[in-house]
């Protein structure tokens, strides 16, 4: 009877918790300000007690590392690939501006954000939990200039969107999220569209027209550049890979351009965020609705003539 | 005392996750300690008091996590009740149970927290992966409560005056 009673009063508790959840998701949801303030004051006040723990803690994590996961060469391997990644990066800013790169080059660098000021970032951590692995910390905050919605990029090009800023840290969401939407632009066909991560790959899926004549011609080619447009919330013109395939989806209305990415987000030490505001939503290319979609058992030439409607038409 | 002595734990957890299991993974899969403390807390303090420390425990963590506060919140405490009433109607205390219950408890909370997270919004958490990740949590936090558990049960005893 006592247990009886005591697992009804929980009851209640448990719903007044559920209740108090909701409030909170509710609230977070909608960007209240205190809220999110709340919670980056606490992380700005445990920040030191992290970055201790951490220095403590990195022994045994490479101690484990070392055991398990046999990288007694990382760090070597690191550098060679960012080389290989940057000289790569390097032909992409070839085909997009060959004298725009020389002159950049002399700056090295971030040759493609030449006129921006940029601010040089070490990853503090990874992922923290077993679902955000498309999130990296870095050590850079409000009180370095870093706002929501700035590009973080390396040598190679593009790495990410800065997402959450506290005073000293901010996390960046990386390329490799599937809900991170960059608007692109193909250098070899000019062509600008909107492209995310689908897997392991990039793909630009919105915004490009399959040939109207069916020329493959004039498809973008295997290896060519890939680059930020100059719509998208970024600045224009940052490296983001070379299209290894293109294809139509829908039977040859629309093209689907599959991206390697020309960085690799797995293993990041360094980065750079360019100080410059990201906008909150990419404008969207004007969506293409195809026109030949004709009712069944009525002929076109009944309702078009050289491509204007009938004057007994009622255009619906 | 005994608030005192849950801050620094569930703030002694949190750190933990952040920093050490951050690179200490067992195939690309972290304990979740803080899932790991709200069964616990749960498991001690029982059915009164063990949702709303769990609860409190995962506010913390929802600090860190790319989800809105209050899912792994909700998550843990309506995970806490189900073991508190578990444990009050069917178990008595034996290690081997606890870390039976520990293991069950994390899956509950990975899963749970997976829904939970879907249905306020976040995308790509329900998945095949996302079993395999509560398998395993629930593997390593299981093999982890005889570390966590004489501390969760010191921090709810009162300290001599």
């Amino acid at each position: 009877m006592a247990l009886t009673q005591r697992i009804g009063r929980s009851r209640h508790r448990l719903i007044l918790l559920v209740l108090t959840a909701v409030s909170l998701l509710t609230l977070d949801l909608n960007g209240f300000g205190p809220l999110a303030s709340a919670q980056g004051f606490v992380r700005d006040v445990l920040h030191p007690v992290t970055e201790v723990a951490g220095v403590v803690a990195s022994p045994f994590s490479n101690a484990w590392n070392g055991i398990f996961n046999f990288d007694g060469l990382e760090t070597e391997n690191q550098e060679l690939d960012a080389r290989v990644k940057e000289l790569e990066a390097d032909e992409i800013r070839n085909q997009a501006d060959r004298r725009a790169l020389e002159r950049l080059l002399l700056a090295s660098g971030l040759p493609y954000v030449q006129n921006l000021e940029t601010k040089v970032a070490i990853v503090v951590r990874g992922a923290v939990g077993n679902f955000d692995s498309e999130v990296i910390t870095i050590d850079l905050g409000h009180s370095d200039g870093l706002e929501s919605g700035m590009a973080v990029v390396t040598g190679a090009g593009l790495v990410g969107r800065v997402d959450r800023v506290d005073a000293t840290t901010s996390t960046v969401q990386l390329i490799s999220d599937s809900t991170l939407i960059v608007g692109v632009r193909l250098v070899a066909t000019d062509e600008v569209g909107l492209g995310n991560a689908v897997g392991d790959a990039f793909e630009i899926n919105q915004g490009l027209d399959w040939p109207e004549d069916g020329d493959l011609g004039k498809l973008p080619p295997v290896g060519s550049g890939v680059v930020t447009s100059s719509f998208s919330r970024y600045p224009a013109e940052i490296p983001i890979g070379w299209v290894t395939s293109a294809s139509s989806p829908d039977g040859g209305l629309s093209l689907e351009v599959r991206v390697e990415l020309a960085n690799s987000v797995d293993d990041l030490g360094f980065v750079s965020v360019i100080l410059s505001s990201g906008v909150d939503q990419v404008p969207l290319p004007e969506t293409v609705v195809p026109n030949t979609i004709v009712p069944p058992g009525i002929d076109p030439d009944d309702i078009f003539t050289d491509g204007e409607p009938t004057e007994d038409g009622d255009g619906g | 005392m005994i608030p005192l002595k849950l801050a620094i734990v569930s703030i002694a957890a949190v750190v933990i996750q952040l920093t050490l299991f951050v690179e200490v993974r067992v195939a690309g899969v972290a304990p979740e300690l803080l899932a790991m403390l709200g069964v616990l807390l749960a498991f001690y303090a029982g059915i009164e008091r063990g949702p709303i420390l769990a609860f409190a425990a995962g506010l913390l963590w929802d600090i860190y996590l790319p989800t809105p506060l209050g899912v792994a919140a909700v998550t843990f405490a309506i995970v806490a009740f189900s073991v508190a009433s578990l444990e009050e109607g069917l178990f008595h205390d034996s290690r081997g149970q606890l870390a039976v219950i520990v293991g069950l408890g994390s899956v509950a909370s990975v899963v749970g927290y997976a829904l939970i997270g879907e249905v306020v919004g976040q995308r790509g958490l329900i998945d095949v992966e996302m079993l395999r990740v509560a398998a395993i949590v629930g593997l390593i936090n299981a093999a982890l409560t005889p570390l966590l558990a004489p501390i969760v049960r010191w921090t709810l005893v009162e300290g001599r005056r």
